[in-house]
Parts: C-alpha cells; sequence; structure tokens
C-alpha cells in the first residue's frame, strides 16, 4: 500500500528546473533512497515531502492526506538533517524530548520516550550531555531519536551519514537500518553516495536532472539500469563505445550483443563480468597492471589500444604477470547497450 | 626571536597608548594639587565625594542611565526579530540590512540629528525636543552593533537549519524563536547591547542637538562643565570620565567573564566604541 504519493511535484528555482514533474510512491514501511549527483533534485525532492520547500505544481499526500499545502510543523514527518541540526542549549534527552514538549505530552509520558529512543539508538548513558560534548556519530543518532520521538508517519533522512567519517558511517548506516526496520516506519532517504543507497533501501530512485531516471530495488538498479545515466552512475563500468553493424555491436572476440539502431553504440559493463583467461576464446589482451583490493584484485588490460578493467578473485589473479598476453571475455547478457 | 622581541615592544608601547590617558585621568580625579611636578603632590577622594553629592550630576547620571535603557530595549525588540527574518526567512533582504546598517557610520551624528530636527519639525511637532526623540535617534545610530553582533550569532549557530529542524519537530515559529534560536545567539545579543549601551551611554551630538538643555545627560553635563571655566571642574571632569569607563568597563568584564572567554571580543570592541563615542 503505498504510504507516500507525489504526483507531478515541480520545483523551480528562477528559471531552473529543480523537479520536473517528479511521480513516486513509497509504500508502509518502506525505506526509498534517493540516489543521485549533486544538484539532482533530490534534496529539493525531500524538502517538498517535509514541507520546508513549496512544490510550485504537483500533489503530495502521506498516509492518504493531502499534505501539499501544509506547513512543515503539521506533517506527520520525522527528519534527520546532514549537520545533526541538534539544538545546541539543549542535552541529549532534551533534544529528543523537544518534539513531544512541543505537542503538550504528559511530563511522565515524555520521560518513558525519551529513555525508550534514547535506548533504542544506544545512548542511555549520554541523556545528560549537550550537543557539543557528543562525537558526531552520536550526535547523529540523537537527531535520528529526536525525530522519530513524536511516532511520524514518515522518517526523512538527508543525507545523514555524509558528515561522519568512514567507519562511523558504515556502522551508523547498517544501525539505520536496523532501528528502521525494528520501527517499521516509512522511510525516504537523500544520499549521493550509491554504495548506502544500496546498502539499506528496499528501492532506489536514481535521480538525474531534476527527474527519477530509474526506481527499483537495489539489485535490479545495479544489475540492469534502463537508462545510461543509471547505468554510468551506479557501481563501477567500463563504458566503450563502438560501431554498429546489422544491428549488432560487438568488441572484437570480447562480445558480439543486439544494438539498437544509429551508427554507433555505448556499451557498458561492470568489472567483475569481464571473464579474463590464458586461453580464448576472447579478444587478446595484455595486462597492464594489477591493484590489490583484498578480495577481489583490480586487473587493467589493454586490448586494439583500449584500456578496461576486470575484478579478478584474488586467487586467481595471482597466475597474472604484468605484461601476460591473456584473453578478455564478457558474457552478452552482462553488456548494456545504449544509442551513442 | 628578534621578532617576538619586536611585537612585545610594539605591545608595550600600544598598551601605554592606551593607558596613559587613563591613568593621567585616574590620578586627576584623586589629586588634591598636580601643577609642575610629575606625579600630584598629595591625594584625596575629595572630588569623587563632592561630584557625586551635587544634584545635577546624579540627576545627568539618573538621565543618561534612562536613556541607556530605551536605547537597549527599543534596539534589542526592534533588531533581534529583524535579524533573525533576514537570516532564515528572507535572506534577501539581508544585503538591504546591511546597506542600512552603514549609514550611522556615512553621515556625521550632528547631520542625522540636524535631519531629524527638520523633519519631525513639520512631521510630529509634538515629539519635536523631547527624550522619546532623543531615544528613537540614539536607537536608530547604535543599532549596527546590535544588528551585526546578532546576525553573527544566527549565522555561527546555523539558525535556519535549526529552524527548519524545529519546524519538523512540530514548533510554531515563535516557539522556535523563543525556546531554540535565542538560547543559541544569547551571547551574540548580550555583546551587541553593550556596545549599545556604551553608544548611548556617551552619545553627545544628538543629545546636543534634539533636547540640549531640556534634557541634560552625563555626556551634556561634562561639555557643560569643561566649556564652563569655573573653579576647579577639571577634577570633576575626571572623576565622570573614569566612573563612566569604570562603569562599562565592569560591564563588559561581567558579560566576559559570564560568557567563560566565548566573547572575549566584546571588551576590546567595547573600549574602542566608548572612546570614540566620547569624541563624536
Amino acid at each position: 500500500m503505498s504510504h507516500v504519493v507525489l504526483n507531478g511535484v515541480t520545483k523551480r528555482y528562477g528559471a531552473q528546473l529543480a523537479l520536473d514533474a517528479v511521480d513516486v510512491s513509497v509504500d508502509k514501511g518502506e525505506m526509498l533512497a534517493l540516489l543521485g549527483p549533486s544538484g539532482c533534485g533530490k534534496t529539493t525532492l525531500l524538502r517538498c515531502i517535509a514541507g520546508l520547500n513549496d512544490a510550485d505544481a504537483g500533489t503530495i499526500s502521506i498516509g492518504g492526506a493531502d499534505v501539499t499545502r501544509m506547513p512543515a510543523r503539521k506533517r506527520p514527518i520525522g527528519m534527520v538533517f546532514q549537520s545533526y541540526a541538534l539544538f545546541p542549549n539543549l542535552s541529549a534527552a532534551k533534544n529528543v524530548a523537544f518534539p513531544l514538549t512541543v505537542r503538550r505530552r504528559e511530563r511522565k509520558e515524555t520521560a518513558a520516550r525519551v529513555e525508550e529512543l534514547l535506548a533504542l539508538v544506544g545512548l542511555e548513558e549520554h541523556g545528560h550531555k549537550l550537543p557539543n560534548q557528543l562525537s558526531g556519530g552520536q550526535q547523529q543518532r540523537v537527531a535520528l531519536a529526536r525525530a522519530l520521538a513524536p511516532d511520524p508517519e514518515v522518517l526523512l533522512l538527508d543525507e545523514p551519514l555524509s558528515a561522519l567519517d568512514a567507519q562511523v558511517r558504515t556502522r551508523l548506516r547498517d544501525e539505520v537500518r536496523r532501528i528502521q526496520h525494528q520501527v517499521g516506519i516509512t522511510t525516504v532517504f537523500v544520499t549521493h553516495d550509491q554504495s548506502e543507497a544500496l546498502a539499506i533501501s528496499d528501492r532506489v530512485a536514481v535521480m538525474n536532472a531534476g527527474r527519477i531516471e530509474q526506481c527499483a530495488t537495489p539489485p535490479e538498479v545495479y544489475a540492469a539500469p534502463s537508462t545510461r545515466f543509471a547505468a554510468g552512475f551506479v557501481g563501477n563500468r567500463n563504458t566503450l563505445e563502438l560501431p554498429v553493424a546489422d544491428g549488432r555491436v560487438a568488441w572484437g572476440g570480447a562480445f558480439d550483443v543486439e544494438a539498437p539502431s544509429g551508427e554507433r553504440a555505448l556499451c557498458l559493463f561492470r568489472p567483475e563480468d569481464v571473464e579474463i583467461g590464458a586461453d580464448g576464446p576472447g579478444l587478446a589482451a595484455t595486462v597492464d597492471v594489477k591493484v590489490f583490493l583484498g578480495a577481489v584484485t583490480r586487473v587493467y588490460a589493454t586490448c586494439d589500444g583500449t584500456t578496461v578493467f576486470a575484478d579478478v578473485p584474488s586467487r586467481s589473479a595471482a597466475g597474472l604477470e604484468d605484461g601476460q598476453k591473456v584473453f578478455v571475455r564478457v558474457a552478452p547478457e552482462h553488456v548494456q547497450v545504449f544509442a551513442a | 626571536m628578534r621578532s617576538r622581541i619586536g611585537s612585545r615592544v610594539f605591545l608595550a608601547l600600544l598598551a601605554l597608548y592606551f593607558a596613559l590617558p587613563l591613568v593621567a585621568a585616574l590620578l586627576y580625579s584623586l589629586a588634591t594639587k598636580w601643577g609642575d611636578t610629575v606625579l600630584p603632590s598629595g591625594y584625596t577622594l575629595h572630588w569623587w565625594v563632592d561630584v557625586f553629592s551635587r544634584p545635577e550630576v546624579s540627576g545627568a547620571l539618573g538621565r543618561s542611565l534612562v536613556l541607556t535603557a530605551v536605547t537597549l530595549a527599543i534596539d534589542v525588540l526592534l533588531v533581534v526579530p529583524a535579524a533573525y527574518w533576514s537570516v532564515v526567512h528572507n535572506p534577501r533582504i539581508g544585503s538591504v540590512v546591511q546597506t542600512v546598517t552603514v549609514i550611522p557610520f556615512a553621515i556625521p551624528w550632528v547631520v542625522i540629528a540636524a535631519g531629524l530636527q527638520l523633519i519631525v519639525k513639520d512631521t510630529v511637532p509634538q515629539l519635536f525636543g523631547t527624550f522619546w526623540l532623543l531615544a528613537a535617534a540614539t536607537a536608530a545610530i547604535a543599532f549596527p552593533f546590535l544588528y551585526w553582533a546578532v546576525e553573527n550569532s544566527l549565522l555561527a549557530a546555523d539558525a535556519r537549519r535549526l529552524s527548519e529542524a524545529a519546524a519538523t519537530c512540530g514548533a510554531h515559529p515563535m516557539v522556535t524563536l523563543v525556546r531554540v534560536v535565542l538560547p543559541a545567539i544569547r551571547g551574540g545579543i548580550v555583546s551587541g547591547s553593550l556596545l549599545v549601551a556604551a553608544t548611548a551611554m556617551n552619545e553627545f551630538a544628538l543629545a546636543k542637538v534634539l533636547v540640549g538643555t531640556r534634557y541634560e545627560t552625563l555626556p551634556l553635563w561634562s561639555a557643560r562643565v569643561f566649556t564652563s571655566r569655573t573653579g576647579n571642574d577639571p577634577n570633576a571632569l575626571a572623576v565622570i570620565t573614569i566612573f563612566t569607563f569604570g562603569l562599562l568597563f565592569a560591564l563588559s568584564a561581567l558579560v566576559v567573564w559570564l560568557g567563560r572567554g566565548k566573547s572575549a571580543s566584546s571588551t576590546l570592541a567595547l573600549a574602542r566604541t566608548s572612546s570614540s563615542a566620547e569624541k563624536g
């Protein structure tokens, strides 16, 4: 059941179209990631759902109720900001209590709820501390607890992990997912980090230039991008522009697939889908350099003056030498072809 | 090493430059007689007792304090919400406000006072020559100090983001202002207020032109005594100079101490305006 529904949401900043008639819906209890490069409109879209930006056209409904013209403070939402935005003069516990006290909840009920939420985010011991006495990760946990405090229908996360360092970031990312599951709250999560989006969301909406290019589950977005932009943005890919002949496009003996109409086609394939073997079939190539990445080794190989990269299990890569002659091939189902 | 010694010497000279007039005034206010000797020939509290037992002085002091309080009230009530609005809700008016804040420094205060005099005479003659006109004019020339301090703390506290966060928490804008924004910018309000107070306490040009003898403030009294050439009054002037400086210095030291060093710069800024207002 669709819990949050956006219909034709459009937003302009002067001459610039930030959102171009965006349609998207989020199911109850689902986590949707809005993924895209900076300036693609993902944060604007989130702020429209929050009521911090007004949409110029289109409608937004939450739980069946039209909230398009409703001010942010009346919407059933909780929001977490990239910069934490904790109230600096209030302790962690008072920050979490804030949404409840402005709603004039009973003092006992508020205290119990604050305790419950601080426990949920693992900060039972830190309730008395001021925000500047907490680490970045801790501050963002408090912000998450504050957003969840009034039991909103929708949780909105605006790049919540971007200000954190790498280690804290992964840990908190998984924890956000755990908490979201545990609470079962419908969530929209804005990020420019594809691994973050793929790791914790139920569906990913890939955005570009104010539009949603593709909205699908992480495996679908990863394996079968529906547009050239989505293919280029999600994951690392080799990109080759090749001539089309008789409705097919081929790269030596490496692959041969159907092509869209046009003289040239753009072929994209992932490094883990490139096979490198000592014998054919395939396209003859030379190993340039190997980069050890742990479980896999990235092998750069050149054929006909074109360099491709392949992620090979490190055990098999151990047998490859720099300068060695090899054969490169890609299974046809792993090559995405778009008109150039 | 040499540059460190150089900077110390420079700092010492600077300190001497600022401190000497104050020390001289202090000594003079305590001197029995200070003629052709390097230091006074004797010390007494006579001038201090004498000055503060004069009804005209306590009256002028009271009037200056009332003027300062009213100016401060007008500025805080007008400037804080305006700065909040310009930073949080409508950054586009920020540049207009910035331009307006320069006016009191671009135009001499005597000219501002004369201009006000002319306008008020024709439009609201009831205000002409009243305390309220003086208070409004003083508030108008002193407001930039408060505006700058408040705007800076609003930006430093990221009041815009805080207001948005409060809105998503369900808070009404008034609740946000009182419970979230004001506590976050308290330091800026206090240090800006100090500068406004110092300006109002020392302001001379507006008071001279707008109210003159009808509302004699401490600076007006000082000027009258300074030009009247009767008897031993230079000592009385020294007493009032040291008293005003001491009052403002104590106030700003208190603020610095309360702010635990967060707004340490306010003392310096205060000393600067206090001396420039004295000249103006």
